[in-house]
């Protein structure tokens, strides 16, 4: 690695301070499982100069009930989310989403916060010594488009910038579908807002803005978490999926329904949703609704098989919210 | 009967659609397809598929995978005033000293490599033509600067090094109905192999043992625009992989239990199993039916009598599919080289076992430490195994596979005759012109003494004992004292048991030292296959090796624990994924290049058989390796019985089971 200056911040307003200073040529650092990488590997086109160090700000790793739902500090490490019995009991597609992350040692570094906020994985533009200068790093093109993208989004690139990269969080989609709120320094914004496709960001946080901490409204139904992934450990999703459905009378009163990993972003799959409201939840249902979400897929030359693989998914989330 | 027409490139027929350019299953970027072609037949095929009641055809595809070794590949060198020493990483670390020397002019009496632990290697990059030209680096930046360099690789150079056996291969099969195979044709195109392949590659196993008459092979390789190949030989993938889908696809399109088929087929050079009983008689091996032991005591594991049905006929409560699978195939073999080894007894009695040697984590210093001291009489304990030094003498390397054989016969000659000395230096003393010793149990030959726990005693009245250590005091010199050393040596080339008569059609392969093999072994495996994901669990993997004599049973059982991992890693997860359009690795790393994890792998459960029927001291065959290699198809056969469709393309993922189910 090259050298960098480390700066430990003993307070949001410190840490905010610097990275003011330092503009876009500071990242801030909490479990560093994802940026260490990223720099080891030398992927981008510009090293930071800086690191701000939050781990040393206090008060931001903490789970606390507010207002019949639960805070969760940014700096609240996986691994204890996983084994929260609040986050378990009330929300357990976070929970699980939070426990088939990764590993148990990267579970017990990389942070809720870090985890939402992390970089794309897709292996041009995560490849050593920026060797492929795709459009995600300001180059002139998606690299996946032509070559081998069996691990990208099967909904399309971003309009904009026609990145195919997708989304890799397991906690994302949980947190998308569980209706939670993201505060920052400066706001509070809804998880689905949370995320975006943009030059070297995947969030639309600016440059010298801090996620605080995620707020979960009171359990709005029955929460359940899938990822499909190669291994049963560490590896990033191929497909997961978070569902919460209230039943009433033994039909679905409300669904909240979250893909990730399929598009470039967290892909709240609406078809399926409103194809189980009103109606008994069972493997029928789920099937409908699992064929509703993927009908607008539009599989890349080497991915089409994560389409059934997506709509399995959601089906099962489904019914295993009842 | 020719696959292919005279003169044109063989097609692999892998996709249909691709029959017009065969090697678009192997790359979309074919850059030149070398001028020569290779092909192997034993007996008439054609014949033999006029024989047999149904002709077979499929095709399989072996992508590229690596080595991935834990240990990256490192070089130190330091050149000091016309001496270089070396620190080697690489399984042939007595080669270094003889390319040093010659690279630079260096008498090689003046290198000296020394070869610490090596960390898993998985053969792979020792065999790339490269590889030891990073000492080449290190000594010449050494000499320049006249200071100690060390080289080290990152993960990525590693990856970049090279990779392993990429290819296309399509089968032609007939078979009578009660599952006798009456011939096998293969059509296979490498990519990127450091040489021609050898002309039977693919088609080995079906010669060294079975009674299958009727054998034709075409290879072709082809260089593409990704990285360097190897392993294209020897008994790594292409042999294994060929061999158990011929068998698993038989047994599947008959309908047909695949241990049947296999007790039917089994055999050497074409001929049946009378012709084992001859060779095993001729070698004076106990005859006894290793095939069928193996499997009796698999199934017994597997339950595979209650377990066992057809392709396709079993969904379990949960929807996903059942699927079960059988393999075999012989043991390793001597094939190659010579290992030299030493005994020396130190003055204080312990003993050293002297030979060069890399430390791959196989635990063959046990193995050779368990034969020297049982051997010599010693504890254990009192045997070390120096093998990171450099005494002079090369052992085979690595261990635990074909150079057991050679190795273990050559301590043990080594043991025997430095036992030899020991007992004659007990009975009789030495005499030199200075000096003399009466020996310590003067009166008794040394026929009439023995060695047991590390103490000398007389046969006849074993009250009558002194230690090795005080008996070797006696005799050794060291500046002031008296005698020279206690120290022998001795060596094997293995290959030796060659019969020319009995090889028949082995003949054109003489240049590879094949030969029968008399060992066999038979591996299991139970999956669950869920058709709405295309995911596949491996619920249970049973390995069953008769290695002859298990010297050490419990390095025995880590090469079989070990083998069925790395096995389900590269049959289900394992390959290197370059951009077709810039040749770029895309996962040159551990996150990316996927190795199975335990929870991946399911239970495994092993038996040891042994029949004595090995090459090697005391009947044993190696391990080394052959698990790991045979076992990574076995994934094929278990998704053909649980699916009735074969998905023979490895890694068998998600998305190509889900494509051939018509999924996607």
């Amino acid at each position: 690695m090259r050298n960098f200056a480390h700066i430990n911040a003993t307070s949001l307003e410190e840490a905010v301070e610097v990275l003011k200073r330092y503009g876009k040529r500071a990242s801030i650092i909490a479990g560093g499982t994802d940026l260490l990488g990223k720099m080891k590997d030398e992927i981008l086109p510009t090293y930071p100069e800086a690191l701000v160090n939050i781990k040393t700000i206090p008060g931001l790793d903490v789970i606390a009930e507010r207002n019949g739902g639960l805070a969760i500090g940014a700096l609240t490490k996986l691994e204890d989310i996983a084994t929260s019995e609040k986050v378990r009991e009330k929300y357990p597609a976070l929970a699980e989403a939070a426990r088939r992350t990764a590993s148990t040692h990267l579970r017990e570094m990389g942070t809720i916060g870090g985890n939402i906020c992390q970089d794309i994985r897709c292996w041009y533009y995560r490849n050593p010594n920026n060797r492929f200068p795709c459009l995600r790093k300001g180059g002139g093109r998606c690299y996946a488009i032509e070559g081998d993208n069996r691990y990208h989004s099967i909904f399309g690139g971003s309009v904009e910038k026609g990145c195919y990269a997708v989304h890799p969080s397991d906690a994302a989609p949980a947190l998308v579908a569980l209706d939670a709120s993201i505060r920052t320094t400066r706001r509070t914004i809804k998880a689905e807002e949370f995320f975006q496709v943009e030059r070297l960001r995947t969030t639309v946080l600016d440059a010298d803005e801090i996620v605080v901490e995620i707020e979960l409204p009171p359990p709005q139904g029955n929460s359940a978490f899938l990822k499909f992934a190669l291994r049963k450990a560490i590896d990033f999703p191929i497909v997961n999926c978070a569902a919460v459905i209230a039943v009433s009378n033994g039909k679905a009163a409300s669904a909240r329904i979250c893909l990730n990993a399929v598009y470039v972003k967290p892909y709240r799959a609406f078809k399926a949703e409103q194809k189980i409201v009103g109606k008994t939840i069972d493997d029928a249902t789920g099937e409908d609704a699992g064929a509703a979400a993927v009908a607008d897929a539009q599989p890349m030359s080497c991915n089409a098989y994560m389409v059934p693989i997506a709509r399995t998914m959601i089906k099962r989330a489904i019914c295993a919210c009842t | 009967m020719k696959l292919t027409n005279e003169g044109q490139l063989p097609k692999s027929a892998f996709d249909a659609a691709n029959d017009a350019n065969p090697y678009a299953n192997i790359t979309s970027r074919l850059f030149f397809v070398p001028d020569e072609e290779h092909a192997f037949e034993q007996g008439n095929v054609e014949t033999g598929f006029a024989e047999a009641d149904k002709v077979m055809e499929f095709k399989a595809r072996r992508w590229y995978h690596t080595w991935a070794q834990p240990e990256l590949p490192t070089a130190i060198t330091r050149w000091n005033s016309g001496y270089a020493e070396l620190w080697v990483k690489h399984q042939h670390v007595y080669e270094h000293r003889q390319a040093m020397s010659h690279w630079f002019g260096l008498p090689m009496n003046r290198v000296t490599a020394y070869a610490p632990y090596q960390g898993a290697m998985f053969g792979g990059w020792n065999w790339m033509n490269w590889s030891t030209l990073i000492h080449y680096v290190t000594a010449v930046l050494s000499r320049r600067t006249n200071r100690p360099v060390k080289l080290v690789f990152n993960r990525r150079d590693d990856f970049y090094g090279g990779s392993m056996d990429c290819a296309v291969h399509r089968f032609k099969v007939g078979a009578k109905k009660d599952g006798t195979i009456t011939a096998v044709a293969i059509d296979s195109i490498y990519c990127n192999g450091p040489k021609a392949p050898e002309p039977a590659l693919g088609l080995a196993h079906f010669i060294e043992n079975s009674r299958i008459p009727n054998l034709f092979k075409h290879n072709v390789p082809a260089i593409v625009n990704k990285g360097p190949v190897t392993a294209v030989r020897c008994e790594q993938l292409a042999n294994t992989l060929c061999f158990n889908l011929v068998f698993s696809h038989v047994a599947c399109e008959l309908g047909l239990d695949p241990t049947e088929v296999a007790l039917k087929n089994d055999g050497a050079d074409g001929r049946d199993t009378t012709h084992l009983a001859e060779l095993k008689r001729r070698y004076g091996k106990p005859n006894r039916d290793s095939l069928r032991e193996c499997i009796e005591a698999g199934k017994k594991l597997m339950g595979w009598d209650e377990k066992y049905h057809a392709a396709g006929a079993k969904r379990l409560p949960n929807g996903k599919m059942h699927g079960i699978a059988f393999i075999w195939d012989h043991e390793w073999n001597s094939r190659r080289g010579a290992g030299t080894a030493g005994i020396l007894f130190e003055p204080d009695g312990s003993v050293s076992l002297l030979g060069q040697h890399i430390d791959i984590g196989v635990s063959s210093q046990t193995a050779y430490c368990q034969i020297v001291a049982d051997e010599l009489g010693m504890k254990y304990e009192d045997v070390v195994w120096r093998q990171p030094n450099e005494p002079g003498f090369a052992m085979m390397t690595p261990d635990g596979s074909c150079n057991l054989c050679a190795n273990g016969h050559a301590v043990r000659r080594a043991a025997r005759k430095a036992k030899r000395d020991l007992l004659e230096f007990a009975a009789h003393g030495y005499v030199e012109e200075l000096h003399s010793s009466p020996g310590a149990f003067p009166g008794y030959e040394p026929d009439q003494l023995d060695v047991r726990g590390s103490m000398i005693f007389v046969k006849a009245d074993p009250s009558i004992r002194k230690s090795v250590r005080e008996v070797v005091q006696e005799v050794q010199c060291v500046q002031y004292w008296r005698h020279p050393q206690i120290f022998t040596h001795s060596w094997k080339q293995s290959g030796g048991w060659s019969d020319p008569s009995g090889t028949g059609g082995m003949d054109a392969l003489a240049a590879y030292s094949r030969r029968p093999q008399l060992g066999r072994q038979a591996h299991f495996m139970e999956v669950e296959v869920d058709t709405e994901t295309g995911e596949i669990e491996v619920t249970k993997v049973v390995n069953v090796n008769d290695v002859g004599k298990a010297i050490n049973p419990e390095g025995v059982e880590g090469q079989q624990y070990g083998g069925s991992i790395m096995a389900v890693s590269r049959s289900r997860f394992e390959e290197v994924v370059w951009d077709m359009n810039t040749g770029v690795i895309l996962n040159g790393n551990l996150i990316d290049y996927k190795i199975a994890t335990i929870l991946d792998c399911g239970p495994i459960d092993t038996a040891i058989v042994e029949t004595g029927l090995g090459y090697g001291p005391y009947g044993a065959n190696g391990i080394g390796e052959d698990v790991g290699d045979h076992c990574t198809s076995l994934l094929g056969p278990a998704v053909f019985n649980a699916l009735g469709i074969p998905v023979d393309d490895f890694p068998i993922t998600p998305g190509k089971v889900l494509k051939a189910l018509g999924k996607t």
